[in-house]
């Protein structure tokens, strides 16, 4: 029965972080719940239930993230990791610079007799540009498994792009732990489309010196559900880490990644079209995937063109520049629907109707409280 | 449609403070669409605010917000009131000489949460206009950023950035948001002519969910 009591405890902390407003602004906290199917090398294969929450604090300054993870495998047998890091920016006096002081403590514990601990300071230089940048650091510090502690000295270097949607990385890395030392060369992958987010990750370990050697990968799809709640499905191969403990590991993953809300402005920008509440629960939810774009034209005029999942037979649009009485919006070819209006420089308040139903801020738009009790949506025309 | 008696009685002072006024002034007719009870009290809101030349058309709008969205006349005539009081606010921090978008981005941004210290400052760097900068910073801060950073990200702008510079600054840290970088450290980064703070804090060592 002792063994259940980390699992309760971690669940009870998971409804309480998730009960629990963040305590600042950009504070936020997840709980990913996941099943797994993982086969350590030298081990054989075990599926594991796993508990991870994490809180993130951030600033322009700095960021702060704690994180732990608890797992319980087939067998019966649970590990746990914990993990503190944090870092602080600093600007040197050239422009597109930055300077990173970082930290990092952790533990982990695997049974009642496999434990490590690590205890890290980094130090980074960035060159910033627009989409693309690229920095070189170091790493010192302590790491122990069971009583023995080991110097850590980490030399590394890499470089970032973003193109469009893609968010690429790659970085090299020669690691001394002990009398064990390794190369790893990572290259990295991140996208968002609408509500899916794909990572992925490729590398290689060499020069190795009782670190392992190989090719690794992984790969996770994350799904959103809403503004709380996602899907994520992960799976790959990732190397020894002898910094936090960690074997190399095969797994595949499935979970839900429950958030918690950021403490709500008195305005946000809306990221999923939202109704008013007035609405009836047997309107059914004709809103869904709507999304509105405000596209300025050279002659003055702004196009307005929503797109919309659902079918309608009907849209409407009204603002302060059209003095909020309705205008039809004309359905396009495409089966989008637009107009164009002489909307003037300045901030400009509106919101949208569909087959007369109630009215609703579609995505893209920053939403704010109307005075009315309902929403509005808030668009800054050049 | 109901109306508090308290709403109606403070608005049947400022209609009792303003009749002569009132009574010299054409009512808007588009606020005829407004009931025979809210019509006049807004009509001596507006009335009030053109008074201490305040801009009023921001005010007809909010009446017509309500309007069409058939809310009860107490509701409309606190938010056309409130918004004059913003408005109000407005002025006293960017000055007497403000343009009628300025004062009604500048409202929105105070409603939002921005200090007034800093339209004052924003209008002492920025001689253009300042309605895009304040869009910027209402816009911003509705992107999760917090008042203080947004604030510091658009003041460092605003003295040498044109319009467009600050809408595709405004882009940028959205979309950095958007690919996971967090809110306040987009905006610091994308102020600084930078990109998105990706790859800071790697003793976190960032860890695909799930992984065992």
């Amino acid at each position: 029965m002792a063994a259940r009591h980390p699992w309760a405890a971690f669940v009870t902390a998971a409804w309480s972080l998730l009960g629990v407003r963040a305590p600042a602004a950009q504070a936020t906290g997840t709980v990913d719940v996941g099943l797994s199917s993982v086969r350590y090398d030298g081990f054989l294969p075990s599926a594991a239930a796993s508990v991870s929450p994490a809180v993130r604090w951030e600033q322009p300054t700095g960021t702060l993230t704690a994180r732990g993870t608890y797992l319980r495998f087939e067998s019966g047998h649970r590990s746990l990791q914990g993990l503190l890091a944090g870092s602080l920016l600093v600007r040197p006096p050239v422009r597109g610079w930055r300077g990173e002081l970082g930290a990092s403590l952790g533990a982990s514990r695997y049974l009642d007799f496999a434990s490590f601990w690590h205890a890290t300071a980094d130090a980074r230089l960035h060159v910033l540009g627009a989409d693309r940048g690229v920095w070189i650091g170091g790493t010192g510090g302590r790491t122990s498994f069971g009583s023995a502690a080991r110097p850590v000295a980490v030399a590394a270097i890499g470089a970032w792009a973003r193109r469009s949607h893609v968010m690429l990385a790659a970085s090299a890395t020669r690691s001394f732990v002990g009398d064990t030392a390794y190369s790893d060369l990572v290259s990295t992958a991140h996208t968002l489309r609408g509500a899916l987010a794909f990572d992925a990750s490729v590398g290689a370990r060499f020069a190795s010196r009782g670190g392992g050697r190989g090719v690794f990968g992984e790969a996770s799809a994350t799904l959103a559900l809403g503004e709380r709640t996602a899907l994520f499905l992960s799976g790959g191969r990732y190397p020894t880490d002898p910094v936090s403990g960690s074997v190399a590991g095969r797994y595949v993953s499935g979970g839900v990644r429950l958030r918690l809300a950021n403490p709500a402005p008195l305005v946000s920008r809306n990221s999923a079209p939202t109704a008013s509440p007035r609405r009836m629960p047997d309107d059914g939810d004709p809103v869904a995937s709507v999304r509105l774009e405000v596209l300025p034209r050279p002659n003055g005029a702004v196009r307005v063109v929503l797109y919309t999942a659902n079918p309608a037979a009907d849209v409407e649009l009204a603002g302060d520049f059209t003095d909020w009485q309705p205008r039809p919006l004309r359905r396009t070819a495409d089966g989008m629907w637009e107009t164009v209006l002489p909307i003037p420089s300045g901030t400009h308040r509106l919101n949208v109707r569909i087959d007369g139903g109630a009215w609703i801020v579609p995505a893209g738009l920053t939403r704010a409280a109307d005075d009315f009790g309902d929403e509005v949506g808030i668009v800054a025309v050049p | 449609m109901t109306l508090h008696w308290r709403g109606l009685g403070s608005g049947l002072v400022v209609v009792t403070l303003a009749a002569g006024s009132a009574a010299a002034q054409q009512v808007d007719p588009r606020l005829e669409r407004l009931d025979s009870v809210t019509r006049p009290i807004v009509a001596a809101l507006v009335d009030s605010a053109r008074a201490t030349a305040l801009p009023t058309e921001p005010l007809v709008q909010r009446a017509l917000e309500g309007a069409t969205k058939r809310a009860a006349a107490d509701r409309i005539v606190a938010a056309v009131r409130r918004l004059a009081l913003d408005l109000g606010h407005a002025r006293d921090a960017l000055g007497p000489t403000t343009s009628p978008p300025e004062l009604a981005a500048a409202a929105a941004a105070l409603r939002a949460g921005a200090p007034p210290a800093i339209l004052t400052e924003l209008r002492r760097l920025r001689r253009e206009s300042l309605t895009v900068p304040l869009a910027v910073l209402t816009d911003l801060v509705a992107s999760g950023v917090p008042v203080d950073s947004a604030a510091a990200a658009v003041l460092s702008l605003a003295a040498k950035s044109r319009d467009t510079d600050l809408v595709e600054f405004r882009r940028a840290v959205e979309r950095d948001i958007a690919l996971g970088a967090p809110p306040a450290s987009a905006t610091a980064a994308a102020a600084a002519v930078t990109a998105a703070a990706v790859q800071v804090n790697a003793g976190a060592r960032q860890q695909r969910p799930g992984r065992p």
